[in-house]
């Protein structure tokens, strides 16, 4: 104890106990600390218990093998994927995307697909994970090449477990009405099941918006799973086209998701409004009609969630957009280290779908410019950001910092990306 | 296709500041520099995440070391003398101490900060005062010790006696014998959080560098977040011919006959250099990083097993639908907690999971009101953990207990600061130990380096380094550097872990020199 220490001049000089003997002091601490290492154990470092936690919720990317294809109805088919050796496959959220690689023409290509299946069936021996794809309207190279050409025992890599399109019980309702356009119904069936098997404490009321009763995807799935629990999910379809005379025997709507068929389901039986989030995941088209519809309503901004929006395929009709560009060819320059790159880069399309053409590997993961794995430095020429897709920081948009996938030419181009 | 040069000088494990701070100066002496982070972006925790269009702050609450135009600290000089300009705004208050009875907001310079805890503790001013201006002779003489710049550097030990006089004991001794009465030491206590120690066992030396830094001269934040900065380092590195790859994860450090020889990254490049800084821990380093294994000697473990990682936090970051106002959230930084004493907080509250009380909410508009949009609050959460607390957790049990804490977080700070939370929240982040383990790589999820204890302090530090430099060519640099946690010192341990890489360069490129000038000589000769 530095008993000695007194405080009497207004400077504050110290009296301990002399300087030479305080000078002894510290050579006591650094004895003491020479000691303790040397009386240390000289065993290796244990295994880090919060790092182990990490790398089974977050393993990265996993070599996978497609178990099983079926068909899942509505012209979509269901791929189940293990890991070879039948391992557990890590745990995610009910909602959240994986991103799936496969090998195209000998170059790597990933896609986001939200994840069918519920997380308790990745999550033990011989666990699984399921995505459901459909064919695409337009222009989708990659879901058509699964479709094609991906046949049960190929090797896919996955990274699992990405994205906030989940239920978070501090933030949202305990009771969602999940609003859901064509194949946007598989976060809501990973949840549904979520909910049936226990894991996920909600209540869940799914519209599902289609044309016509033939497009439904896992519909009997949910069927099932509404037999099951009926108490906590319910599931009705919408179908948008006029509905000929063998009408279907469940319950549905006819039309689009409007203000007014929202309106009617926010309600109970009993009149009652539960407090309700809605949760929305569909085609581009959908979430432009309800960003009109939703106004109406009265529900609070915080209660309404929207999962991601997705690669733009019409970048030429947003406001700013300089439309005389649009069928023009820019050359671009690549930097990765010390490589240098020039390749094509096509005005409508993004910077990742540049790289992806010359088969430069960039890893992307959302594809709505939300995650910012494909972070990418301009260092000169125009571009032009999506304003749907803009998650960047603010520092990185003063130092023309993009996210790839969200970010399109205007010009002759020069890029830093990560060496992949 | 090549990706890298055949040979650096030096690689950077890690583009986070302290790596960033020590690649400047690298390359300002003339070296080649490798900069690999494993992330998409520099600043490994100083960085913002941008959650539906709302942008938010990780980790920075308030930076010190840097000090108004006029008395520049630190790490100010350090951003001035590399011409970086950030644009800082000064915290308009040090912090507010609420506990269930009472509630105190204390501000910077230390004559008013005494006041203010005279205010509130009647006959304290005079120990306070005596104390402060202790804490501040004492990091007067740190600074010219562990100054880079010679001409800083003291002419005789005895200008530095204050430094070592004091460097034996903790805060709480020094506190007792200047009779700084114990209602004034809970209201002194807050800053031994991020540190790791209460006061009883923190080294007086660490507490007067916080408090003097921190009281004496304010702190400060960036406008356009912690990133601002980050993104600020490595543009500047870039300028000076740094090379920064991200999304490059160094998995070996390659080394022959206990030399450095280069590393091998995560997709398999192997890159040649003289030197690594590592900004993984030693911990990660030596447990499954070196190459071959079995260069990690006896003397290395011994000193990793003598020191103990300080605190992990969980923390939630929210975005608020309403103005602070509207709110009633009236202050930038709240610690809050049942009781304030230190050595209390430490031994009922952070080594286990369960309910947290001791908590520090920070409200971004009230220094920066322009990065958050019009009618919200942005807010955060913090708990500081000690990480054996979340090593029992397994990966089944990990998502409810997750939600049960954050959930626990919300309504302890509610009832605190009387402000309905839960019903506000428009966006939220929780960040736990896995968390940070994830995205750090960080043992135990830790962002505050070692344990500050009396022989594991920057005093102890300098003077001992302890197992000594087993692996020759590989330094640290990081929250677990000599300068400790925070941000403000990781612009020291940068600086530092140059100097040693720049000093021992010059060293073998002398030897090198003169090895050449005399086979210049013998081939004169020898015509």
């Amino acid at each position: 104890m530095p008993s000695g220490i007194t405080n009497t001049k207004a400077d504050n000089e110290m009296k301990i106990k002399g300087f030479l003997e305080d000078i002894s002091g510290i050579k006591r601490i650094t004895k003491a600390r020479l000691d303790a290492i040397k009386n240390a154990p000289d065993d290796p470092i244990p295994e880090d218990p919060i790092h182990a936690l990490a790398m089974e919720w977050h393993p990265g990317e996993l070599e996978l093998q497609v178990s099983e294809i079926r068909d899942s109805g509505g012209s979509a088919k269901s791929f189940r994927l293990r890991k070879p050796d039948g391992s557990k496959l890590p745990l995610f959220l009910p909602g959240q995307y994986l991103v799936l690689t496969l090998e195209i023409d000998g170059k790597p290509i990933s896609r986001p697909y939200s994840i069918s299946s519920a997380p308790a069936s990745s999550y033990r021996e011989n666990g699984f994970v399921e995505i459901t794809v459909k064919k695409p309207r337009n222009d989708g190279f990659f879901a058509d090449y699964l479709l094609k050409n991906v046949q049960e025992g190929d090797s896919v890599r996955a990274l699992i477990g990405c994205g906030e399109f989940h239920y978070e019980p501090l933030r949202d309702a305990p009771h969602i009405l999940a609003l859901a356009g064509g194949i946007g119904i598989t976060p809501f069936v990973s949840m549904a099941r979520a909910i049936a098997d226990g894991t996920l404490d909600i209540s869940m009321t799914i519209l599902y918006g289609v044309n016509a009763p033939e497009e439904l995807v896992l519909w009997n799935e949910l069927r099932t799973l509404e037999q099951e629990i009926p108490e906590k999910f319910q599931v009705v379809p919408v179908f948008a086209d006029a509905l000929s005379q063998d009408r279907p025997d469940y319950p549905f709507e006819q039309g689009f998701l409007s203000a007014k068929l929202i309106q009617k389901y926010l309600k109970t039986a009993d009149g009652i409004s539960p407090d309700t989030s809605l949760f929305i995941c569909g085609p581009q088209a959908m979430y432009r009609y309800l960003q009109q519809e939703l106004p109406k309503l009265d529900i609070p901004k915080r209660r309404i969630r929207f999962d991601l929006f997705g690669q733009v395929k019409d970048i030429g009709s947003f406001e700013g957009y300089p439309k005389d560009l649009i069928d023009k060819t820019f050359r671009m320059t690549v930097h990765r280290g010390i490589q240098e790159d020039i390749i094509p880069a096509r005005a409508k399309e993004s910077i990742a779908a540049a790289l992806e053409r010359a088969g430069i590997r960039l890893e992307t993961g959302c594809r709505s410019g939300e995650c910012g794995f494909c972070r990418t430095k301009v260092l000169s020429g125009s571009y032009f950001v999506c304003p749907e897709n803009d998650g960047r920081r603010a520092a990185d948009k003063e130092f023309d910092y993009v996210h790839a996938c969200a970010a399109y030419p205007l010009s002759d181009l020069e890029i830093r990306i990560p060496i992949a | 296709m090549k990706f890298y040069r055949d040979h650096y000088d030096t690689i950077i494990i890690g583009g986070a500041l302290a790596g960033l701070a020590a690649a400047i100066e690298l390359a300002e002496a003339g070296l080649s520099v490798l900069v690999l982070e494993q992330r998409n972006a520099p600043g490994g925790v100083s960085t913002s995440i941008v959650r539906n269009g709302f942008e938010m702050e990780l980790s920075l609450h308030e930076m010190s070391g840097v000090g108004g135009e006029s008395d520049r600290l630190n790490a100010g000089k350090f951003f001035d003398r590399h011409n970086i300009d950030i644009e800082w705004l000064r915290v308009p208050e040090c912090y507010t101490i609420a506990l269930p009875d009472r509630s105190i907001t204390l501000h910077a310079g230390i004559e008013n900060f005494a006041e203010e805890i005279e205010q509130e503790v009647p006959g304290s001013r005079e120990p306070v005062l005596a104390f402060l201006r202790l804490c501040d002779a004492v990091f007067e003489c740190v600074n010219r010790f562990a100054s880079p710049s010679l001409s800083d550097v003291p002419k005789s030990l005895h200008e530095l006696d204050i430094m070592f006089k004091t460097a034996g004991y903790s805060t709480k001794d020094v506190m007792d014998s200047l009779d700084v009465p114990e209602e004034a030491q809970a209201l002194l206590a807050p800053y031994w959080l991020y540190v790791g120690s209460p006061l009883s066992e923190l080294p007086f030396t660490i507490c007067a560098l916080l408090l003097a830094d921190y009281i004496g001269h304010g702190s400060y934040i960036p406008r356009r977040f912690s990133h601002e900065m980050s993104l600020k380092l490595s543009e500047c590195a870039e300028a000076l011919g740094v090379q920064v790859e991200y999304r490059q994860r160094v998995e070996k450090i390659l080394t022959e006959n206990g030399q450095v020889t280069g590393v091998r990254t995560a997709r398999g490049d192997k890159i040649s250099a003289s030197y690594v800084i590592s900004g993984a821990y030693p911990n990660t380093v030596f447990s499954r990083m070196i190459e071959p294994p079995d260069q990690v000697t006896p003397t290395i473990y011994k000193t990793l097993n003598s020191r103990s990682l300080s605190f992990t936090v969980f923390t939630l970051l929210l975005m608020l639908e309403g103005t602070p106002q509207e709110l009633g959230i009236k202050n930038y930084c709240v610690f809050t907690g049942e009781v304030a004493e230190s050595d209390r907080i430490f031994r009922e509250n952070i080594c286990r999971i369960g309910s947290y009380e001791a908590l520090i909410g920070v409200c971004l508009n009230h220094t920066n009101p322009d990065a958050v949009p019009e009618g919200f609050t942005s807010f955060s959460i913090t708990a500081l953990l000690r990480p054996e607390a979340f090593s029992g957790v397994s990966g089944a049990e990990y998502e409810n207990i997750r939600q049960k804490i954050a959930g626990q977080l919300v309504d302890t700070m509610a009832e605190r600061l009387l402000v309905p939370i839960r019903d506000h929240i428009r966006e939220l982040v929780i960040v736990t130990p896995e968390s940070i383990a994830r995205f750090s790589g960080s043992p135990g999820g830790c962002i505050y380096g070692f344990r500050h204890t009396m022989t594991d302090h920057i005093g102890a530090r300098l003077l001992a380094p302890g197992g000594g430099e087993s692996i020759r060519g590989l330094f640290f640099a990081g929250a677990h550097g000599f300068a400790g946690d925070g941000m403000g010192p990781q612009i020291m341990n940068g600086e530092a872990a140059a100097k040693s890489v720049s000093d021992q360069w010059k060293k073998e490129n002398g030897l090198l020199q003169k090895a050449m000038n005399a086979i210049g000589d013998n081939e004169y000769e020898g015509r």
